[in-house]
């Protein structure tokens, strides 16, 4: 994996452009869904249960708690600090959210996914779970680069050493410094 | 000579090499203790938000049972409004004064509950759900103000016949105290419950319980705990309806 060590480094400017709209709209995504929840928090608890996966007195917390959650990880994103670990937990989150829209499909429920609020039972003419499932695939696929190649240019992952820290490059990139 | 000349050339090299590599290891650690600096001055920040909005909404999402309630209100029955307590059957209506689904059922089957809670025929508790924002809140408020005054019946069905579009700040407190009038609310008394949110918590008590007790929509109606037939219609179809209630016993 040495190709990481020179990922902060002029020379990748399209990788660099990538990584930084991968964590714009994965970023972005995580904090616009976690923002128009938050502050209803008794709908988004009723999305979750809407789901019929978790017992009632598990998804009401999960309700309560996931939209400040995806703030959080949608900061981290946007702001480029600790980039790969909140594109595992954004990337985590999308592939939970995709097997849950899924089993929904499969099972034959009329539900809305509640991804940007709502949520809950529509309909079976409304349902979007196609949709719904692509957007998250898009999202995921967003945080999938990222683990892979977190860029950091214009993110508060170049500050300090400016070279990636705090993560799995960083040993590497010394041994292969060593080795030259 | 030269063997001299060519060791401490050789030894100033390894000097210089040191010097560079103790500067090199200096900066390196002056550019780490920056980052674990702007690290916390960011990530505390953004965990902070985190767990300070879910602990809000955990805190919530508990059930008061010291806020104030209208006299009907029932502990037991997650502070729905009680018409007829030791009837039966007992018949649950979730309703969101805003969710224009529920006008339908208030259209289709509204006239129907409405009989049974004022003829003693069933035990009807109403629960105010307010999940689609602040002015849900505000009508839900209102209902049990103008409970206050044993007029939520005719309070209730006023709002729904004149519901209007989700959140477009229809129902101000003018608005709002003329339309308890209409239905005979004392002016100034009501005025005064709507305007100061006398039983707002109370109506994040029903939201609460709502989600304690599973219901996920709006409207929800339950005949002795039982949700009646969405999928077949029950809440639109007048007929299936009452056929339901008479499965039930009610006469």
């Amino acid at each position: 994996m040495s190709v990481g060590v020179n990922f902060h480094a002029r020379h990748h400017l399209g990788v660099n452009l990538l990584a930084l709209l991968a964590r714009a709209i994965l970023g972005g995504a995580l904090l616009v869904a976690g923002a128009l929840k938050a502050f209803h928090p008794y709908q988004a608890a009723a999305a979750v249960r809407a789901y019929e996966l978790l017992p009632v007195s598990v998804a009401n917390p999960v309700g309560y708690a996931l939209p400040w959650i995806e703030i959080g990880v949608g900061l981290i994103l946007i702001l480029g600090l600790y980039i790969r670990l909140g594109a595992l937990l954004g990337a985590g989150m999308m592939l939970i959210f995709i097997i849950g829209v899924g089993s929904a499909w499969a099972r034959g429920l009329s539900i809305d996914c509640g991804c940007f609020g709502g949520g809950g039972a529509v309909d079976p003419s409304k349902t979007a779970y196609a949709s719904e499932i692509a957007r998250d695939v898009l999202f995921f696929a967003c945080g999938a680069f990222l683990l892979w190649r977190p860029g950091t240019r214009w993110s508060l992952d170049s500050l300090g050493s400016g070279r990636i820290t705090l993560d799995l490059y960083e040993e590497e990139s010394e041994t292969d410094e060593k080795e030259r | 000579m030269a063997e001299e000349s060519k060791e401490s050339r050789s030894q100033a090299r390894l000097a210089a090499a040191a010097e560079r590599k103790a500067l090199a290891e200096a900066a390196a650690k002056k550019a780490r203790k920056s980052r674990v600096l702007v690290s916390l001055a960011v990530i505390s920040p953004i965990l902070l938000v985190v767990i300070v909005g879910v602990s809000i909404s955990l805190v919530k999402s508990k059930v008061d049972s010291t806020v104030a309630a209208p006299s009907v209100a029932s502990k037991v029955d997650g502070y729905g409004l009680v018409f007829n307590d030791t009837a039966k059957p007992q018949i649950d209506v979730w309703e969101d004064f805003q969710c224009p689904a529920c006008k339908t059922f208030e259209d289709a089957n509204g006239a129907q509950v409405r009989e049974l809670a004022q003829n003693g025929k069933a035990r009807v508790v109403y629960h105010a759900l307010s999940f689609l924002g602040a002015e849900s809140v505000i009508l839900a408020n209102a209902s049990a103000c103008s409970a206050d005054e044993g007029k939520f019946l005719d309070f209730h069905d006023y709002l729904f016949k004149n519901q209007k579009p989700e959140n477009s700040g229809y129902w101000g407190l003018s608005r709002l105290t003329a339309a308890g009038v209409a239905v005979g609310l004392n002016q100034s008394t009501f005025e005064a419950c709507v305007k100061s949110g006398k039983y707002a918590k109370w109506v994040e008590n029903i939201a609460a319980d709502g989600a304690k007790s599973n219901v996920n929509q709006t409207p929800t109606v339950l005949i002795n705990g039982k949700e009646i037939d969405r999928n077949a219609g029950a809440y639109i179809d007048t007929a299936l309806f009452k056929k339901a209630l008479a499965d039930a016993g009610v006469k």
